[in-house]
C-alpha cells in the first residue's frame, strides 16, 4: 500500500472537486441569492488542502489495485466530507452531520434528504445539492478519468474498483477514451431531457436540476413535492422515461448511438429489467386502478412513475405511495434491492446480479434431478465464469449481511420496525425514500446523529457496490 | 492425373488408397517420419518426408508436374498455405481440408475464392450432418442426398419382419405403380450386386435406393418403418463431447430432439456446455451404464457414438442396444471394423474419410460429375450427372442408348420435375442424372456421359 501516491492522488481529486465548485459559485453569482461567498470559501479550503496533499506528496510508482480500492473509497468520501461545506457556510445546513449527510446522499445518488423545507434554500444550493449527484451519477473517478491525464498510468485499477459491476465493459483500448465517451452519452441524454421538460414549461432552472438528478438517478428535487409539485402528466411521463434510460447500462446507449439499436434486445439483462419494469407497472396500475385512482390512465401514470423511480433508485415521488395498498408498498420494497442495470447510474443490487442468482439457483436445482449433468450459468450466449457467480453469491451474502446489521443499529436507536429496514434499504440501494418516518413526503431530519451516520455509511458501501469498501477492513490489506 | 495429398491421416490415407486404385498417379507428403514408413509400406503411392507449409518440400513431391493438390492435414494453416503455394506453381485444382468456420461461411473475409481454393472440405463437419440425417430418418443406415436434397438416396437394412424379404425384383416392380422408387443395389455378405428382376430381396441384406423425398413417407409405410408421429420429444443420446459431437448436438437440437450428450472430461463437459443450449451434458464414461440408465438412454430413441476412439464406440453401442436403446449408431475409422457394423446390430457405421472422399473425388472424375457418395464398405459409388449441351444422348429412350453394365439410372431430375428411370425415359439437356455404380463401372459411366 503507497500511501505517498494515494495522498497525492486523493489531492488531485480535491483540486478537481475544488473546480467542480466553480460551477455553483457561477450560479450564486448570476441568481446574487448572497452565497457566493460561501461557495468561493469552500473552494479555497477544497483547493489548497488539494493542493498540499498533491504537492506535498510525489512518488514516481505505479497504481496497483490496494492504491485503487483506496483512492476511490477515501475520495468519495472527501468529497461528501468537502462537498458538505457550502451548506454550512452559507448557514442553509447549520449542523455539520446534516450537511455531510446531504452531501453524502447527493454524490453517492441517494437523494435522501434531511431538508423540511427545500423550497427555504437558497437557489444555487438547490443547484449545488442537484449537481452533486449529477457528479456522483456517472462517477466521479470515471469523470477525474476523462479529464485529468496524470490518472492515466493505473487508470483501469480505480475504473474497476468504482464501477465494479460483474461484467466490465471497455469500449476502447485505452481506458480514459472510455470514460469520455461515457460522460458524452451522459451529457448528452441530460440536455435533451432539460430541453423536453422546458417544453413542459418547467423553468430553466428547475428542468436543469431535475435533469441532473434523474439521470443520476439521484432524486433530489427543487420542491418539497417533489415532482408532484409541477402535477403533469407531460412532466412525469418525461421523467419516467429518462428515469429508466439513466437505468440502463450506458455502454448499451453508446452503441445505441452508433447504430446498433438491435444490441438493446440483445443484451438479456436489459431484457430482463424490462420485463420487471413491465410487470411491476402492470401489477401497481392493477391494484391502484381499484385504490386510491380513480381512472386507469391515471393509475398507469402514478404507477408507472413510482415503479421507475424506486427501481431505478431515483427516488423521486409523485404520490404517497404509503396510501397505496400493502402489496403495492411491498413491491416497492423489492424493487428497491433489485435497482438498475449493471454499468447505469442506478444503485441497488443490480439487475444482472439478481438475475445469475436466480439462474444459479436454478442450476441448483437441476444438479439435484441430473447429479452428472454439467450445466454453466449463461448470461445471453455467454456462459459466466465460476469467479464471477462467487463474487455475485459473496456480494449477496455481504449485502444482506449489512442490511441486517444497519437495521439493527437503526432500531437500536429507536426507529420502528418498518422505518429502521427501509431506511437502511434505501440507504444501500441509493434510492431515497422509504417507507414509516422516512416515507416519501417525510425526510431524514429526525434520525438520530448516529442514525445518519450509519445510512451515509451504508450509502457509499452501496454506490460503490460493498466490496471497494469492505476490502478496506480486512487487516492484511494493510500489510506490506 | 498426378495427384499431390498432403497429410498421411485417416483422410488422406483413404485418398491415396482410392486414388491409386483409380489409376491416378499419387504423391504422399508427410512431416511425421513414422507415418511416411507405414504408409510407404501399404500404400501405391509415392511418399516425400516434409511440411506441407514449405516450397522446398513441396517441390521435392513433385509440385510442378502437379494436376491437382488435396491439402488434408489436421491444420487447417498448412491446408490453405499448402494451397497458396500449389497456386503459384499453377497446380489446376486446389482442394484443402478446413474445419474454422471463419473460411467456410458465405461471408468469409478470407473465402476459398480469395484464396484460390477450388473445394474446402469438412469431413467431421459433414459425418456430423450425416449422422443428424440418419438419426431424423428412421430406419436408414445411410443417407446421401442429391440435387439440393431432392433426391435421396437411402441404405436399409432388410429384417425378417420386413415386407419386402422374400420378393423378387418384378414383384416389387410390379407394386412400384403405387411406390416410386428403384432400388438401385443390394448388398449381400459384403458383396454389393445390381438387382435385376429375378433377384429376391432377403434376411441381412441391405438394399439401396433412390427416391424423390416426396415419397418417402410413403415409402415408410411400405417398409413398415413407423414414421414418428410426435416430432417433439425425441430423444437423443451423444457419446463424445469432440467437434463432432458438438454439431451433431446443435443439429439434433434443431430438429427438436431432446438431446443429451455424455462426455468423460470435466473440462470439455464444460466447453461443451457453454457451446450449447439446450443439450444436457452429462460428465461420464460412455460404458457407465447406471448414470446412463439413470438419464434415461433405455428408452432413448437413438445412441449416437462419436469418440476419438472406435472400439468405444462400438462396444458402447451395443451396450446401450442390449439395455433396450432403440437405435444406435456409431463412429468408425479403420476400414475392418466398418464391415463388421451389420453383423453386430449396430444400425449405422458412419466414417468421416467416406463423406471426404465423396467430395473428393468427383474432382477427380472425367465428365460432368456433380456430386458423389460412397457406399459403406464397398467402393461403389452414387453419382449426380449433369447431361451437357449437345449430348448425343439427348432425347433418345435409354434402352437404345447402351447404358453400361454395372452400373444403373435411378432418377432423372428436369428442370422443374423429376421421374423414376425406366426404359422409355428420355434425357434432356441440362437433366441430372442419379446413377449408381459398381467399382468396375465408374469408368465407363463417365465416358457414357463425356
Amino acid at each position: 500500500m503507497n500511501i505517498a501516491l494515494t495522498l497525492r492522488i486523493l489531492g488531485a481529486l480535491l483540486l478537481f472537486l475544488a473546480a467542480a465548485l466553480l460551477v455553483p459559485l457561477g450560479c450564486a453569482l448570476i441568481c446574487n441569492d448572497g452565497t457566493a461567498g460561501a461557495f468561493l470559501i469552500s473552494a479555497v479550503i477544497c483547493a489548497a488542502c488539494g493542493g498540499g496533499l498533491f504537492g506535498g506528496f510525489r512518488t514516481g510508482k505505479d497504481l496497483s489495485v490496494r492504491e485503487g480500492f483506496a483512492i476511490v473509497t477515501f475520495g468519495w468520501l472527501a468529497f461528501a466530507l468537502f462537498g458538505a461545506l457550502p451548506y454550512v457556510i452559507a448557514g442553509g445546513i447549520p449542523s455539520y452531520v446534516d450537511a455531510f449527510f446531504e452531501a453524502m446522499s447527493g454524490f453517492t445518488t441517494t437523494g435522501a434528504s434531511i431538508l423540511t423545507d427545500i423550497e427555504a434554500l437558497a437557489p444555487s444550493l438547490l443547484f449545488w445539492r442537484s449537481f452533486t449527484q449529477w457528479l456522483g451519477g456517472m462517477g466521479i473517478i470515471v469523470l477525474s478519468l476523462a479529464i485529468l491525464p496524470m490518472l492515466g498510468v493505473g487508470g483501469m485499477q480505480l475504473f474497476k474498483a468504482e464501477v465494479p459491476g460483474p461484467t466490465a465493459d471497455r469500449l476502447t483500448p485505452r481506458i480514459q477514451d472510455t470514460a469520455k465517451l461515457l460522460w458524452g452519452v451522459y451529457v448528452l441524454l441530460t440536455a435533451v431531457q432539460t430541453g423536453l421538460l422546458m417544453a413542459g414549461e418547467m423553468s430553466f432552472f428547475d428542468a436543469i436540476n431535475h435533469s441532473f438528478t434523474s439521470m443520476a438517478t439521484g432524486g433530489f428535487s427543487t420542491r418539497n413535492a417533489s415532482v408532484a409539485a409541477f402535477d403533469s402528466a407531460y412532466i412525469d411521463w418525461v421523467i419516467t422515461l429518462f428515469m429508466f434510460l439513466a437505468g440502463i447500462n450506458f455502454t448499451l446507449h453508446y452503441l445505441a448511438l452508433q447504430g446498433r439499436i438491435g444490441d438493446f434486445w440483445r443484451n438479456e439483462e436489459f431484457r430482463f429489467y424490462l420485463w420487471l419494469t413491465l410487470g411491476a407497472t402492470f401489477l401497481l396500475t392493477l391494484f391502484n386502478a381499484f385504490g386510491p385512482y380513480d381512472s386507469i390512465v391515471d393509475s398507469l401514470r402514478y404507477s408507472a412513475f413510482q415503479v421507475v423511480s424506486i427501481l431505478t433508485t431515483t427516488g423521486y415521488a409523485t404520490a404517497d405511495y404509503e396510501l397505496w395498498a400493502v402489496f403495492c408498498q411491498y413491491l416497492l420494497v423489492a424493487c428497491m434491492f433489485i435497482g438498475g442495470c449493471a454499468g447505469s447510474t442506478g444503485g441497488g443490487m443490480k439487475v444482472v446480479r439478481v438475475l445469475l442468482l436466480f439462474k444459479h439457483a436454478h442450476v441448483q436445482l437441476y444438479r439435484l434431478i441430473h447429479p452428472r449433468a454439467v450445466r454453466l450459468v449463461k448470461l445471453g450466449e455467454r456462459p459466466v465464469d465460476k469467479e464471477v457467480m462467487q463474487s455475485i453469491l459473496g456480494f449477496f451474502a455481504l449485502y444482506m449481511g449489512i442490511f441486517v446489521a444497519a437495521s439493527f443499529v437503526m432500531a437500536a436507536l429507536g426507529m420502528d420496525l418498518i422505518s429502521a429496514g427501509t431506511s437502511v434499504i434505501t440507504a444501500m440501494g441509493n434510492v431515497g425514500p422509504g417507507l414509516g418516518t422516512v416515507g416519501p413526503i417525510d425526510n431524514f431530519a429526525q434520525v438520530p446523529v448516529v442514525g445518519k451516520l450509519v445510512l451515509a455509511l451504508c450509502m457509499l458501501l452501496g454506490r460503490l457496490e460493498l466490496y471497494t469498501v469492505l476490502v478496506l477492513v480486512i487487516p492484511s490489506f494493510w500489510r506490506k | 492425373m498426378k495427384i499431390l495429398v498432403v497429410g498421411a491421416g485417416q483422410v488422406g490415407y483413404f485418398l491415396c488408397e482410392r486414388l491409386s486404385l483409380e489409376g491416378h498417379e499419387v504423391t504422399l507428403l508427410d512431416r511425421d517420419p513414422a507415418r511416411v514408413h507405414a504408409s510407404q509400406d501399404q500404400l501405391n503411392v509415392l511418399v516425400v518426408e516434409g511440411n506441407g507449409a514449405s516450397a522446398e518440400c513441396m517441390e521435392r513431391a513433385g509440385i510442378k508436374q502437379a494436376d491437382a493438390i488435396m491439402a488434408v492435414t489436421d491444420q487447417d494453416e498448412v491446408n490453405i498455405l499448402a494451397c497458396l503455394l500449389a497456386r503459384e506453381y499453377g497446380v489446376a485444382k486446389r482442394i484443402a481440408r478446413v474445419k474454422s468456420i471463419e473460411y467456410l461461411s458465405r461471408g468469409a473475409v478470407l473465402s476459398k475464392e480469395k484464396l484460390g481454393i477450388d473445394l474446402m472440405i469438412n469431413p467431421e463437419d459433414a459425418v456430423a450432418d450425416e449422422l443428424a440425417n440418419l438419426a431424423g430418418r428412421e430406419g436408414t443406415f445411410d443417407v446421401a442426398e442429391f440435387a439440393e436434397g431432392q433426391i435421396q438416396f437411402l441404405g436399409y437394412r432388410i429384417t425378417k419382419e420386413s415386407p419386402l424379404n422374400g420378393l423378387s425384383l418384378r414383384e416389387l416392380g410390379e407394386i412400384r405403380g403405387m411406390y416410386r422408387f428403384v432400388v438401385a443395389a443390394v448388398t449381400r455378405h459384403g458383396q454389393t450386386i445390381i438387382p435385376r428382376g429375378d433377384d429376391t430381396i432377403q434376411v441381412g441384406d441391405s438394399i439401396f435406393i433412390f427416391a424423390h423425398k416426396t415419397d418417402l413417407p410413403s415409402i415408410q409405410y411400405l417398409l413398415h418403418i413407423e414414421e414418428e408421429t410426435k416430432h417433439k420429444g425425441r430423444r437423443a443420446f451423444i457419446l463424445g463431447g469432440g467437434r463432432i459431437g458438438v454439431r451433431l448436438a446443435r443439429n439434433l437440437e434443431q430438429r427438436r430432439f431432446d438431446v443429451r450428450l455424455v462426455e468423460h472430461n470435466l473440462e470439455r463437459c464444460e466447453q461443451v456446455s457453454a457451446q450449447l443450449g439446450k443439450t444436457m451434458v452429462i460428465h461420464a464414461e460412455g460404458t457407465d451404464i447406471r448414470t446412463l440408465l439413470d438419464e434415461g438412454v433405455a428408452d432413448a430413441d437413438v445412441f449416437i457414438a462419436v469418440t476419438d476412439d472406435d472400439r468405444t464406440n462400438i462396444l458402447c453401442s451395443l451396450l446401450c442396444r442390449h439395455h433396450g436403446t432403440h437405435r444406435t449408431m456409431s463412429l468408425v475409422n479403420l476400414p475392418e471394423l466398418l464391415e463388421l457394423a451389420p453383423s453386430l446390430g449396430i444400425d449405422a457405421c458412419v466414417s468421416p474419410r467416406l463423406s471426404a472422399a465423396g467430395a473428393i473425388l468427383k474432382y477427380v472424375r472425367r465428365g460432368q460429375v456433380l456430386s458423389l457418395a460412397t457406399i459403406e464398405g464397398s467402393n461403389s459409388e452414387a453419382l449426380e450427372i449433369l447431361v451437357k449441351k449437345g449430348s448425343s444422348l439427348v432425347d433418345k429412350p435409354l434402352r437404345d442408348l447402351n447404358f453400361p453394365a454395372g452400373a444403373i439410372i435411378g432418377a432423372i431430375v428436369h428442370k422443374n420435375s423429376y421421374e423414376i428411370a425406366d426404359g422409355d425415359s428420355r434425357l434432356r439437356e441440362g437433366d441430372r442424372v442419379l446413377v449408381f455404380a459398381l467399382p468396375e463401372a465408374l469408368g465407363k459411366v463417365e465416358r457414357f456421359f463425356e
